[in-house]
Formats: C-alpha cells, sequence, structure tokens
C-alpha cells in the first residue's frame, strides 16, 4: 500500500472518530497498521489471533468504542466462527478492513494455489456468515467508501468489511 | 461495573445474583475474555469482570496473550473449572492443563487458581481493589442439574438489547446514540 | 543465534524415517533445502503447524514427528499445546523458532511478556526447554530424540534480515502435497487401508 493511500485512509478514520485500531500485522497492510501504531491518535492492539481479535473489537464497539480491525482474507478465516458470533448473532459495529489476497493483480508472490483459495472463498464467506462489504480498490473514490462503510456500520449496528484491492493496495 | 458471561450456568446464576446493570450473558466457546478484554478499553475507569469457564478459555487460549499485551489495568478474570464440558466429558482427559500457568506464561502475573471459598473471597476482593489484569482459575465441582434463567435475558440478540441499554445509560458511555 | 545455523545443526540429526513438519515462515524454505529426503509437509499456515504434526504422531507412532514452528504461528492457537499433552504421545517434538515478530514486520507481542515455555509447561508438557546458544539446542535437540516426549523446545533467534523463498512447487500446495503423500506410502511402517481385526 503506498504512502497516499495510507494517509487518506488514516486521515479519513480520524474524521469519523474511530480511534482503536486492532490488527495482528500481515504484509499487504503492514505499511498501514505500522502508520497507525506510531500516531498517537489510535489506541493501537495487536492481538495473538483473529479469533479473540475480533471479539475483542465487539466488545470494544458494543461498549462505545469506534475500532477498525485490519486484517486480510487470511484473518477472516481464522476469526469465522468469532464473525459469525459477534456480527449474525450479536450486530456489533466493527469496521473491518481487509486485504484482499488472491484478487486479480495481487503480485505479492505467494503461491497461486493459495491465492485462488482466497478469491474462490473470500466473497461466499462473507455471503454466508451475513457481512455486507465493498470492493475498494480505486484511489479516487477510497475516501467516500470509508466514510459510507463507516456510517453503514454504525447504522445497521453490524460489522461491515471493505475489501481492498486493485490500486488502493498494491 | 460491567460483567461478561460464559456459556454454561455462569449465565443463569450470575443472571439470579445481579440482574440489572450491564451484563453480557452467555458468550460462546472462546469468546467471553475477550470480549470482556474489548469491554475493559470501552470502559477504562471501570471494573469489567469476566467470569469465563475452562473449556471455553481452552478454546482460545491465546486471548490470554492478547489480554497481557494491552494490560488493562480494569480487568478481572474468573474462570470456573469443573474440568468439563458441561455434564459431558471432561476438558482434558489426563487433567494436567495449569491455566492460571498458561496465563502467567502468556505474561499475566496476577494470575492464580483458589480451592476454597475463602481462598477465592481474598483473591477477588484483592483483584476487585487493586491494578489488574488479574486472573483467578476457581477449582468448582460440576454443578448437579440444568439451571435455567429468563432466556430473554440471558441469551443472543434480545440479551444484547438489554446489555446496550444499560450501557448507553453508563455516565462513561462514550458511544453515539 | 540465526534460524538457519539452528536449522543446519538439526538436519543430521534427523533420520530419513522422521517426518516433519514446518510453518509458514523461513522455516519452510530453509528446511526444504536442508532436507531433501523423507517425509516433509512445508508451510502450514498460522497456528496449524503443531496440531498437523501432533496428527502425524497417531498415523506414525513408532517415529519421532518433529513440528518446526516459529512464535507468530504458535500464538494463533496456543491451545494446540493443551491438545498435545493430552494425547501425550512420546513420538512429538516441536522446535519453534521465536524471533519475537512476524516475519519482517513488527513484533509479535508489543511489550514481550510472553514465555511460551511456560504455556507449554501451564499446557500441561513437562518436558520444555528455552536455549540461546547452539551448543544448547544441539543438546536438547538430542535430548528430545532420544527420549520419550512430548518435548517442547523454543530457540531464541534473530529476525532473519532477508526475505527467502523456497521452491514453490516443492514447498507448496497441490505438488508439496502429494510429495508428501508418496514419501508416506513409501515409508516402511505406512498402516493405510489395514482396519484393525
Amino acid at each position: 500500500m503506498d504512502k497516499q493511500s495510507v494517509q487518506v485512509i488514516i486521515e479519513t478514520l480520524k474524521e469519523e472518530g474511530i480511534d482503536l485500531a486492532v490488527t495482528l500485522p500481515e504484509e499487504p497492510t503492514f505499511s498501514l497498521t505500522e502508520a497507525m501504531r506510531e500516531d498517537p491518535f489510535f489506541q493501537a492492539v495487536t492481538v495473538a489471533g483473529e479469533g479473540n481479535g475480533l471479539a475483542f473489537c465487539a466488545g470494544a464497539a458494543l461498549g462505545g468504542r469506534r475500532v477498525v480491525f485490519v486484517t486480510g482474507i487470511a484473518g477472516l478465516l481464522v476469526g469465522t466462527w468469532a464473525l459469525s458470533q459477534m456480527g449474525m448473532v450479536y450486530g456489533a459495529p466493527i469496521l473491518i478492513l481487509a486485504s484482499y489476497r488472491g484478487d486479480f493483480g495481487d503480485h505479492s508472490g505467494i503461491p497461486g494455489s493459495q491465492l485462488l483459495m482466497f478469491k474462490q472463498v473470500a466473497e461466499p464467506l462473507l455471503g454466508a456468515l451475513r457481512v455486507p462489504y465493498r470492493i475498494v480498490n480505486q484511489k479516487a473514490t477510497l475516501k467516500r467508501m470509508i466514510q459510507e462503510g463507516s456510517f453503514a456500520c454504525q447504522d445497521y449496528s453490524h460489522p461491515i468489511v471493505l475489501l481492498l484491492s486493485g490500486e488502493v493496495l498494491w | 461495573m460491567l460483567a461478561v458471561t460464559s456459556l454454561s450456568t455462569n449465565a443463569p446464576f450470575w443472571f439470579n445474583v445481579r440482574p440489572q446493570g450491564p451484563n453480557f450473558f452467555a458468550l460462546n466457546m472462546g469468546l467471553c475474555l475477550p470480549f470482556a478484554l474489548g469491554l475493559s478499553v470501552a470502559f477504562p475507569k471501570r471494573k469489567v469482570i469476566a467470569i469465563d469457564s475452562d473449556g471455553s478459555l481452552m478454546n482460545d487460549s491465546s486471548s490470554l496473550i492478547t489480554v497481557a499485551d494491552v494490560n488493562p489495568a480494569n480487568l478481572v478474570a474468573f474462570v470456573m473449572d469443573n474440568g468439563s464440558y458441561a455434564f459431558m466429558s471432561s476438558t482434558f482427559t489426563t487433567r494436567k492443563t495449569d491455566l492460571a500457568k498458561m496465563a502467567q506464561g502468556a505474561g499475566i502475573a496476577n494470575a492464580s487458581t483458589v480451592k476454597t471459598l475463602e481462598e477465592f473471597s481474598a483473591a477477588a476482593k484483592q483483584a476487585m481493589e487493586s491494578a489488574g489484569p488479574t486472573l483467578i482459575v476457581a477449582k468448582v465441582e460440576r454443578d448437579a442439574g440444568r439451571v435455567s434463567a429468563d432466556r430473554s435475558r440471558t441469551s443472543g440478540r434480545p440479551m444484547r438489547e438489554w446489555f446496550m441499554d444499560a450501557v448507553r445509560r453508563h455516565p462513561d458511555y462514550q458511544g453515539g446514540r | 543465534m540465526k534460524r538457519f545455523d539452528c536449522l543446519r545443526l538439526l538436519a543430521p540429526m534427523v533420520d530419513p524415517y522422521m517426518l516433519t513438519v514446518t510453518s509458514l515462515s523461513s522455516n519452510t524454505a530453509f528446511w526444504s533445502d536442508l532436507r531433501r529426503e523423507g517425509a516433509n509437509f512445508f508451510g502450514c499456515n498460522m497456528g496449524l503447524c503443531i496440531p498437523f504434526a501432533l496428527g502425524l504422531t497417531v498415523a506414525f507412532p513408532k517415529r519421532k514427528v518433529i513440528a518446526l514452528d516459529s512464535d507468530g504461528s504458535l500464538m494463533v492457537d496456543s491451545s494446540s499445546l493443551i491438545t498435545v499433552a493430552d494425547v501425550n504421545p512420546p513420538n512429538f517434538v516441536a522446535i519453534v523458532m521465536d524471533n519475537g515478530s512476524y516475519a519482517r514486520m513488527g513484533s509479535t507481542f508489543t511489550t514481550r511478556k510472553t514465555d511460551l515455555e511456560k504455556i507449554a509447561q501451564g499446557a500441561g508438557i513437562a518436558n520444555t526447554a528455552t536455549v540461546r546458544s547452539e551448543e544448547a539446542l544441539s543438546a536438547a535437540v538430542e535430548h528430545a530424540l532420544a527420549t520419550s516426549g512430548p518435548h517442547f523446545i523454543v530457540a531464541k533467534v534473530e529476525p532473519d534480515r532477508v526475505r527467502v523463498k523456497g521452491d514453490p512447487h516443492r514447498t507448496y500446495g497441490r505438488f508439496m502435497r502429494e510429495c508428501f503423500v508418496d514419501a508416506v506410502r513409501r515409508h516402511p511402517d505406512y498402516q493405510s487401508g489395514k482396519k484393525n481385526a
């Protein structure tokens, strides 16, 4: 992710009042999570596993904090159990920025069979869990996508996933 | 003070003891402790207690690592350890797991095991009056039978609405609406 | 200690009939270079290395099975250690390469309070060690391979400075799986298809 996208995302999250940044670091979004860790505006938490990470986000969110969870498709797979509970059962307003590993344009070099799996599973998984999502792959609409995602998250009181891809991620 | 319980008789028992106030009941396996941790960063000036169970914590013991890392002074976690899954088999057939030691390994310094009511009482009092995070594993017997409480107050969506109502009225609540 | 040196030290200690499993990390690229024969399962994703290796121990009860895991991976699912203690296989050896970080990214725990050896002990694994020198690693591994386990060894290593990539065909996905299954089928102890009488 380039500096410009990182800046737009951070600026927009601040405008939305999202000051709790939670992650288990992964390569595509590392520059974003590092920038958030270094920015005193955010309370930055590194979790040990995405499952307990999502449950943590839910407790904070229902408790009134504005939270963003930064992860990837792999993290959503690990956290599927927690996401099903925190979404479908409890409607916790968690904004999730997830790198869309395996979407066309992923030249990161991890094996193709893994990328294919991520691509095949990602959207049906979110559909199965009834988590509303959008694919965010253009710099021109990045800011608005985050604003709209954040609004929906609070309005529906439900996890929302923004799948980062294309020129936004790579 | 906010409270979070796991599935198991923790939920109906706690509901009978403290029906009012912000209580989140009956979180499924592995989710109780991390959810309570999240509440502790939403209400940093209030004690948040997690009433978990051995099977639930063992499902995601990595939450102990996350607790140690966030290091919230206001979190007190109780683990009701009856060495089994409800009325079913034991949680670990050879009974070798020491959850307090796993917590210490994870980085939670104040982690202990208690076996009598006196020990429990003393440990709980200490935890509520000092800075945490604190974890207390309470060795308990298996319950003799099923216990239930009003499902609309202790489970799922309806429970969540009662919880949110209490949370919104809390003087420290920072969220919108 | 350097991770590669640790693995290089380990390679000659492993006989052709032992089975190994590596985590997603440079353990995979390095080990695939050092051990060219035998049954090796490469690149198990986060949290899956130790439980997969545990499964192999019950398929090959008379052979040492070595899990080459990493700190971040184990931390995603530390509950697997409880399962190891409960199954209690004498032929299980876990060596966790602990560089205190996720690849070349941030640290696995910002305040560095996690003691993986103590977590393993809490989980019920009695034979544990944390090593910080090659001599200590060598002694611990020799002991683990010669005695009844399960054994759990944490090796403190420096973070790698450069990215290493293994041969993607041999170390990942379906082809890796086929090579592994082929080695397993040719193993003298392979039992599949034989129902218990």
